[in-house]
């Protein structure tokens, strides 16, 4: 019996073993901590969505052309504890966004907060984002 | 052929699935429930599945095990299922696009056509071998096959947010 137990648990480890420990896609499996980005630009769109909210914001290249950038935010139940309102967002409003850029897409960002064009300050965070002081205590 | 895309994006623009999308506490429950539901589901079928291949409670009666585990098996997939397409409604299109998920369904399929084979064929002459501890080897293969395939269909579902090969 015990042999039987064990050759379950093997198995089952097994499997486990597929996948590494890791939160809901893993922040550092998408983005790259040590690049850092403060975007500043005009928000194209914004999706209010679960179970990531996403902002399209271009910005403009020191040469003049136009970047698109995706910056991934926070499920609307965590933005909407932050303060954040899906009417905070008009198509075409300036803002600025801090966040790490994306490991194999440079037009992808993880956001962290948000200013708004009045000066108020959001933390859109993810679960699981790093500890770099961003979030609220 | 026609492509889905049209069907699919104007599923995405629905005002309930819109609501749903956006909704702060309706997405996480249906999501935590479909979660919870497999979970429930799938230890069910590994016990059923573990008596099959022999390794777990081979003095019971396999007919027994499986009269007292198939209602609860049921109970759990069918809001699993449920909750699982709600969820596919909310986001046709970017499910359609994650081989992950396309993947997750060949799999379910699979276990699916697995679980209907054992039932349908295997399982009717489960009279001869009922209380053997070691079951037919076609039965045992079909106890295999469900661990593996459920297992590939957990694993692959897991997998659907890394958002690979996109």
């Amino acid at each position: 019996m015990k042999t039987k137990i064990f050759l379950v648990m093997l198995v089952v480890g097994a499997f486990c073993a597929v996948q590494p420990a890791q939160a809901h896609h893993a922040f550092a499996a998408e983005y790259d901590l040590t690049k850092p980005v403060t975007l500043n630009g005009i928000v194209t769109r914004m999706e209010w969505a679960n179970p990531h909210g996403w902002i399209y914001l271009d910005t403009k290249e020191p040469n003049g052309a136009v970047k698109h950038w995706m910056i991934e935010t926070a499920a609307p139940s965590q933005l909407s504890r932050h303060g954040l309102k899906k009417a905070d967002f008009t198509d075409g409003m300036t803002a600025v966004v801090k966040g790490y850029q994306g490991k194999t897409d440079p037009g992808l960002a993880n956001g962290r907060t948000l200013v708004l064009k009045d000066g108020r300050n959001f933390y859109i965070g993810s679960v699981g984002g790093p500890n770099d002081g961003a979030e609220p205590q | 052929m026609p492509s889905i895309v049209p069907a699919f994006a104007w599923l995405e623009g629905l005002a309930w699935t819109t609501a749903l999308r956006e909704s702060p506490f309706g997405y996480p429950l249906i999501e935590t429930s479909h979660v919870a539901c497999i979970v429930v589901f799938a230890g069910l079928v590994i016990m059923m599945d573990l008596r099959l291949v022999g390794l777990a409670f081979t003095h019971a009666p396999l007919a027994q095990i499986q009269r007292r585990l198939f209602p609860w098996q049921m109970a759990t997939f069918v809001p699993s299922t449920a909750t699982g397409i709600l969820l596919f409604c909310v986001d046709p299109l970017r499910y359609y696009r994650n081989v992950l998920f396309l993947a997750k369904l060949v799999f379910l399929a699979l276990a699916g056509l697995n679980a209907l084979a054992f039932h349908l064929k295997t399982y009717r002459r489960v009279e001869g071998w009922d209380e053997d501890p070691q079951v037919t080897a076609i039965a045992r293969l079909a106890g295999v096959a469900s661990l593996l395939l459920w297992s590939l269909t957990i694993v692959s579902s897991r997998l659907i947010p890394n958002n690979w090969f996109k």
